[in-house]
């Protein structure tokens, strides 16, 4: 019993091992991927370890591999302009080590009136700047919900009288 | 003939009645009732108004008789008591109250279908739905004008001056002088927004519960959308939601807002600057 439960623990064990050395090479893939995609050379990621092992001491193999990841794996990328069904849109992200760290529409449209949703925003208004109106140009009047006792000092109700 | 003037064409008929505690307007275009405007048979647009009226009164009426809780004998009151279960209620009942828990979830909260005290109170879609309903009997009755005014919440059809393409001009109330009109919108005609609702934090009907300990920070909101419900849920949900609320309607539902905070100050969509 004692042996095949040992047996079994190293088979799991051994599972594990396999599946993180899977899972460790995977990872390795996509951040070279990303690396040699924002920076467009295949040593990006080994600059980039050389600068944070040497970052402390030596600082000009640190400092020169930085420059050369950063000139490309850092700043803001502006993507080109896409057609959706809300109009054209255009984004721009931001780029710190290789990673995306922000993601900003630099163009959305008012075209249709479904976009206008995204800048729809309510923001602080003055008094004169509402829609202005006098209660002789409108055809009906909306309100917090009056009793029927509070209708008959109401302006829909000398709307409504005037209409009778 | 006489050819009909212009103040003919645009003239307006109103019947009012009450009904769930408040007052309800019909206005119509008297050009839209037939034969109106031709001399000597203004009577039939009469009756055709009154048959109209009639037609919306029952729809608030039934729904009261269904889902008011000052009505000790309806199917609300009977369901608050505990004298009756929700598996049990009509169809009817258990589709308003699905409605009302889809708006809590879809309003994270703000908007609720129970009371504090945790009586299901559906007051706060059911006016609403009956507007919505009214409307649907008028079209149904051959109306394609027509203004619906229930308590303050408004849904529109057409035009004020039928085949004109004009909108029906509304106002909405200034909270802080009532009897002063702080803003308009367009409703109907060329526009898809048909409905406006306005909710305050002080108005009668307890469905307003406000989220923060403070009260609301909003004594009035008004909102524009293409249904009544909507309109009237999302107004309610802003109220006790506040500005996170107000935010959040904004960027989900395709409506136009209008908020006064209580120290007067406005908030307000573009639909609604001048």
């Amino acid at each position: 019993m004692r042996t095949r439960a040992a047996v079994s623990a190293v088979l799991a064990s051994g599972g594990i091992l396999i599946a993180g050395w899977q899972s460790g090479v995977h990872i390795a893939d996509t951040s070279s991927s990303v690396a040699s995609g924002a920076a467009g050379t295949t040593g990006a990621t080994g600059a980039k370890a050389l600068g944070t092992d040497g970052s402390s001491g030596t600082g000009t193999t640190g400092a020169a591999g930085t420059t050369g990841a950063s000139a490309k794996a850092v700043g803001t990328y502006a993507g080109p302009v896409v057609q959706t069904r809300f109009g054209s849109v255009q984004v721009q992200i931001s780029v710190r080590a290789g990673k995306i760290t922000d993601v900003t529409a630099l163009q959305l449209t008012d075209a249709e009136r479904k976009s206008v949703q995204i800048s729809n925003r309510a923001a602080p208004l003055l008094r004169d700047e509402v829609l202005q109106a006098q209660s002789a140009d409108v055809q009906t009047i909306s309100g917090a919900t009056v009793t029927s006792d509070a209708y008959l000092n109401s302006l829909q109700a000398a709307l409504d009288a005037a209409n009778l | 003939m006489q050819p009909t003037s212009e103040l003919d064409g645009s003239a307006l008929k109103a019947r009012t009645f009450g009904s769930m505690g408040t007052v309800i307007s019909l206005t119509v275009p008297a050009r839209a009732l037939g034969t109106a405007v031709v001399p000597g048979t203004a009577g039939d647009g009469e009756r055709e108004l009154d048959a109209a009226a009639a037609a919306v009164e029952r729809v608030f009426a039934r729904a009261d008789e269904t889902f008011s809780l000052y009505r000790p004998d309806s199917e609300a009151s009977r369901l608050a008591r505990g004298e009756l279960s929700l598996r049990d209620s009509s169809a009817g009942m258990r589709d308003r109250y699905a409605d009302a828990l889809s708006w809590r979830l879809m309003t994270e909260g703000a908007f609720s279908p129970e009371r504090t005290d945790g009586v299901l109170d559906l007051s706060g879609i059911i006016k609403g739905y009956a507007i919505g309903q009214a409307g649907e009997a008028l079209r149904s009755r051959g109306i394609a004008d027509w203004c619906v005014n229930a308590g303050g919440d408004v849904l529109v059809m057409g035009s004020p001056v039928p085949g004109s393409g004009a909108s029906w001009a509304a106002g909405v109330v200034d909270p802080l002088d009532r009897s002063a009109l702080l803003s308009a919108y367009a409703l109907g005609g060329p526009c898809t927004r048909r409905a406006l609702a306005t909710s305050g934090s002080a108005e009668r009907g307890d469905h307003i519960w406000t989220a923060g300990s403070c009260g609301a920070e909003f004594a009035q909101v008004s909102v524009a959308a293409a249904d009544i419900v909507t309109a009237d849920v999302l107004a309610t949900a802003i109220v006790a939601g506040g500005t996170a609320m107000l935010h959040r309607a904004t960027e989900g539902w395709d409506i136009d807002v209008l908020a006064v905070r209580r120290t007067g100050e406005l908030l307000a969509t573009p639909g609604f600057r001048a």
